[in-house]
């Protein structure tokens, strides 16, 4: 008998949490795949390491962008391989349960459940990113305040307000770090004439990125190729126009934590400015990024413990409590 | 013969008994308990175990 799963389904990282043993997998959503035969040829992290260095007969992809499948095919794929890498064969056929971005559309919802059927589970449900964030984030939520989390992913933003239970108040946008990447890549193309790798644009953003200014900043050397001589080229970045190049998606993601608090019901609002905001998820990672939301919005913004963990604890805990909990997954009746 | 007739009405009894237990048994659950259960289920004391399962493995992999 098959234990059962909680599956946090990232643009950036899948992890996996088997009932009664904890996180039993951390990877990058990657796959590998031979462009000829459709053969898979690796997955997670080993997949990741061929990003944009492969020959022309394999293909590394996301398979997941802006926290939707793009590709139900491949995502399918990928969660078979997660779910045999976990100890699932044909026989033992586990419950799971999927993290979402609570944007998502029916039909990509049925693409979810779809692929984690086929691809091997006795029964998928999902759960909204930001709820299962907050159960993580040892939020009190099953008190009658106001919980307000951020939940910053690779390819989406949420911001939640949470009280007894369930969503009071939601915004999301389809901007997360990878839009932060993108930004990084398309600002040294742009300013200094060179092309760069979105994994070079991942380290810059880890090096220098910041969402405001902080203190003990340095500069980068970056390396690329020159877009007029072909030829690699080396060239120094400042932490001043890493904020300039990913100003538009860190005021993106402010706005959107702005519109949640207005949203909010005044009696909830108030707990915020005693009990602040937490921050989850790896794009909250960001220097600089819970100072200036907190800027923005002036309640305090804190981290949570285990931000890359959060949503997927959260599920684990869903899974661990499947029967109590059932009313919170999507499409269930409340 | 009658000893026969008496277990299988004496059979037919309790199980008729049992059904009516079972089915009293399996009456709705209301919503007042439904929420209870619900909410207790997110209690930080609900949730220790699996944060610290976590914690505990996080900690232990940084230590290594």
């Amino acid at each position: 008998m098959a234990r059962d799963l909680a599956i946090d389904l990232g643009t950036a990282n899948t992890l996996v949490y088997m009932k009664g043993r904890g996180i039993v997998l951390n990877e990058p959503s990657v796959i590998a795949l031979n462009r000829q035969t459709g053969e898979v040829l690796a997955t997670g992290r080993e997949a990741w390491q061929m990003i944009g260095r492969t020959p022309g007969y394999i293909v590394a992809v996301r398979p997941l962008r802006g926290g939707a499948i793009t590709d139900f095919e491949i995502t399918e794929r990928m969660i078979r391989l997660l779910l045999q890498r976990v100890g699932v064969s044909r026989f033992t056929r586990p419950k799971v349960v999927i993290c979402v971005p609570s944007a998502i559309t029916e039909v990509e919802r049925r693409a979810v459940t779809d692929a984690a059927r086929r691809a091997g589970a006795a029964d998928a449900q999902l759960i909204e990113q930001p709820m299962a964030a907050a159960i993580g984030a040892d939020l009190p939520i099953d008190e009658p305040v106001g919980n307000m989390v951020i939940d910053i992913g690779g390819g989406t933003s949420e911001t939640a307000v949470i009280s007894l239970g369930g969503v009071v108040a939601l915004e999301a946008v389809r901007v997360g770090s990878f839009d932060i990447d993108a930004a990084i890549q398309n600002y040294v193309r742009r300013e200094h004439g060179i092309a760069i790798g979105e994994r070079t644009a991942e380290e810059i953003k880890v090096a220098i990125g910041s969402a405001d200014p902080i203190g003990d900043e340095n500069e980068a050397e970056v390396r690329g190729r020159d877009l007029m001589s072909g030829l690699p080229k080396t060239v120094l970045l400042a932490p001043e126009e890493i904020r300039f190049a990913i100003d538009d998606v860190v005021s993106s993601i402010t706005a959107s934590v702005v519109r949640c608090l207005a949203k909010a019901p005044p009696e909830l609002a108030q707990d915020f400015l005693v009990r602040g905001m937490y921050l989850v998820g790896g794009g909250g990672l960001l220097r600089g990024l819970a100072q200036r939301i907190e800027r923005e919005t002036r309640v305090p913004v804190r981290m949570s413990p285990m931000p890359l963990e959060a949503v997927v604890l959260g599920a684990g805990h869903c899974i661990e409590h499947y029967e109590a909990l059932k009313g919170m997954f999507m499409g269930a009746r409340r | 013969m009658i000893i026969a007739v008496l277990l299988i009405v004496f059979a037919v009894l309790v199980l008729i008994l049992a059904v009516v237990r079972i089915s009293a048994r399996r009456r709705p659950v209301d919503g007042v308990e439904s929420f209870r259960r619900h909410i207790d289920a997110l209690s930080p004391a609900a949730r220790r175990e699996v944060i610290d399962r976590v914690q505990n493995a996080r900690d232990t992999g940084k230590g290594k």
